[in-house]
């Protein structure tokens, strides 16, 4: 509809226009500019050009951060899709009851961070006994405390990450293949597909583009992986479990290094513009 | 599953598979419930994985009594209804301007939004710290409401663009030829017809903000400002090395309320997290 004055449309606007240009891109523009300063948060701010970008390329710690992002970004985005669509296809292979399981497996979902980790903490604990080292000492196996444990740490954290969060992709997928035209699949079975290559030759590829969109929301989400890793292990033992987001947390409101923290956030908004651009230049090269 | 493909030995995988998940899913938060209920003595004696010998209730009753989970739970429910209203209040407007008004810029506007769902909360939160600083504004419900409002925009602007954009025109026209201004049309004829838009963006929303974890811990320093998820972590810090019976009581209070909306709402829930997950 045509307003009556042209002033009209910025009425409405004005304020969430106000608000989001205040708390988001307004801090963002001065995340940037702090990324060029040597600053405590208190003292004297002085401008040292791009010296912490410099710095950023010898860091060992980010460097450690980066490959364990890494890490969490590949096995957490593999491990996410594969439960959510291994739960999907099982739901939307039943008649009866679908809801209710459906109901079950989003509860993780719903959980706050704070309290998965709190229980994942007191499941997987050695000293008292906590459950899976009942169970290990139950099969005969030395119990491991895994959240201490250099090499077990990080695919921990990553794993109870991806346990969260992966009941929010089986209900994209669940929707997804239960948008599949029911013809185009009784058609593969008239023409005497079994079940599984039906699932595999006519479904899957019928939903080729959810993937890249749940691709797009599992690397960017992993890429700012923060909760799980900070509540947990604080990063630790050592930094095995230390990702870029509790990096540059540590940095600005542990080390009080505000710019070399700003730095560190920087470097965290162009890694993610980076990988989403990616995904969705491959995205385009597959539906053409 | 079509009966007459899949043979027996596919369906019984099927349900078994079925089963192992519900197990997997639904086992943590059971186990915490089960373990909350067990008297001293039992968490002592039993086996982690065993249920309690009988229904005791004086984890909670500790819990509440030693903490300040109580005001930490009106805390976060400050925190959540503040911020769903401010969304709302924001938001709807906007998509209202954007998606019924004809002005030039409007498609301009929305991309400038849409900015918004690439940039990463972290690269925000050291200039916010600094401000909040200035104006004294840490440990004030305020601190915490802000961002979330803010970072919320232009998912909440987009939903609620893309249901009233298939209202039809001259259910406005006719307003407008009542006489009807703009702010009459959006207020009586435009937002109550978006009701179920609304709702989709609340609880879209409000899971998130339930759950809130970052912003919390940074601004909410002061004990008497925590919310839940703050909260709980500073009680299990301090109480989880000595009585587990009461730690397990605070998780279970925690996620309590979560639980019974969601139990209440599921299709909503679920159904509102994945659209806003995948239209973004």
């Amino acid at each position: 509809m045509r307003p009556r004055r042209k002033i009209e449309p910025w009425l409405f606007l004005l304020p969430a226009l106000a608000v989001y240009i205040g708390v988001v891109l307004f801090p963002m523009a001065g995340t940037i500019g702090y990324s060029f300063l040597e600053w405590n948060g208190i003292g004297e701010k002085k401008f040292i050009g791009f010296d912490n970008y410099v710095r950023m390329f010898t860091d060992k710690t980010l460097r450690a951060a980066f490959f364990n992002n890494l890490f969490f970004m590949l096995v957490g985005t593999a491990f996410q899709m594969i439960m959510g669509l291994l739960m999907a296809t099982l739901l939307s292979g039943i008649r009866k009851g679908s809801n209710i399981f459906r109901v079950l497996y989003f509860i993780p979902c719903i959980i706050s961070s704070m309290a998965i980790c709190k229980i994942f903490e007191k499941l997987l604990s050695v000293q008292p006994r906590g459950v899976i080292s009942v169970v290990m000492e139950l099969l005969n196996m030395k119990p491991i405390a895994f959240l201490s444990e250099f090499k077990y740490a990080l695919t921990c954290v990553t794993l109870i990450d991806g346990y969260k969060f992966c009941g929010l992709y089986m209900v994209i997928f669940y929707a997804a293949l239960m948008n599949v035209p029911q013809e185009t699949v009784e058609a593969a079975y008239i023409d005497g597909c079994s079940w599984m290559q039906a699932y595999f030759k006519v479904k899957l590829p019928a939903i080729k583009n959810m993937f890249f969109i749940v691709l797009v929301i599992l690397v960017n989400g992993c890429l700012k992986g923060f909760d799980v890793s900070y509540i947990l292990t604080g990063g630790g033992p050592g930094n095995a479990t230390e990702l870029v987001a509790t990096y540059m947390y540590k940095t600005a409101f542990s080390m009080s290094n505000f710019g070399y923290g700003s730095t560190l956030a920087v470097f965290i908004l162009i890694e993610s513009l980076i990988a989403v651009g990616i995904v969705k230049m491959i995205q385009k090269k597959f539906s053409d | 599953m079509n009966n007459l493909q899949a043979n027996k030995t596919t369906r019984i995988i099927f349900s078994m598979l079925i089963v192992v998940f519900v197990i997997m899913q639904s086992y943590p938060v059971f186990w915490v419930t089960m373990a909350s209920l067990k008297s001293p003595e039992d968490i002592a004696g039993s086996a982690p994985y065993a249920l309690p010998q009988s229904i005791y209730f004086g984890n909670y009753v500790k819990a509440f009594t030693q903490s300040g989970l109580i005001r930490y739970f009106m805390n976060s429910v400050i925190v959540a209804v503040c911020t769903l209203l401010g969304i709302i209040i924001l938001s709807a407007p906007a998509a209202y301007a954007i998606s019924k008004i004809e002005f030039k810029q409007s498609g301009q506007v929305m991309s400038f939004f849409l900015l918004g769902m690439m940039i990463p909360i972290f690269s925000c939160l050291i200039p916010m710290f600094q401000i909040y600083n200035l104006f004294n504004l840490r440990n004030t419900y305020l601190s915490v409401i802000l961002p979330q409002v803010g970072f919320s925009l232009p998912m909440s602007i987009f939903l609620y663009v893309g249901f009233m954009k298939y209202i039809p025109n001259e259910l406005m026209e006719a307003a407008a030829i009542d006489g009807a201004g703009s702010f009459r049309i959006f207020s009586k004829v435009i937002f109550p017809m978006a009701k179920n838009s609304t709702v989709t963006v609340m609880i879209y929303n409000f899971v998130s903000i339930w759950n809130e974890f970052t912003y919390a811990n940074t601004f909410m320093t002061k004990d008497a400002m925590k919310t839940l998820p703050i909260g709980l972590n500073a009680f299990v810090g301090e109480m989880g090395r000595r009585d587990w019976g009461a730690t397990f009581a605070a998780i279970v209070i925690a996620i309590l309320p979560t639980i019974l909306i969601y139990f209440v709402l599921n299709k909503q829930v679920m159904e509102g997290m994945a659209a806003g997950a995948v239209k973004s």
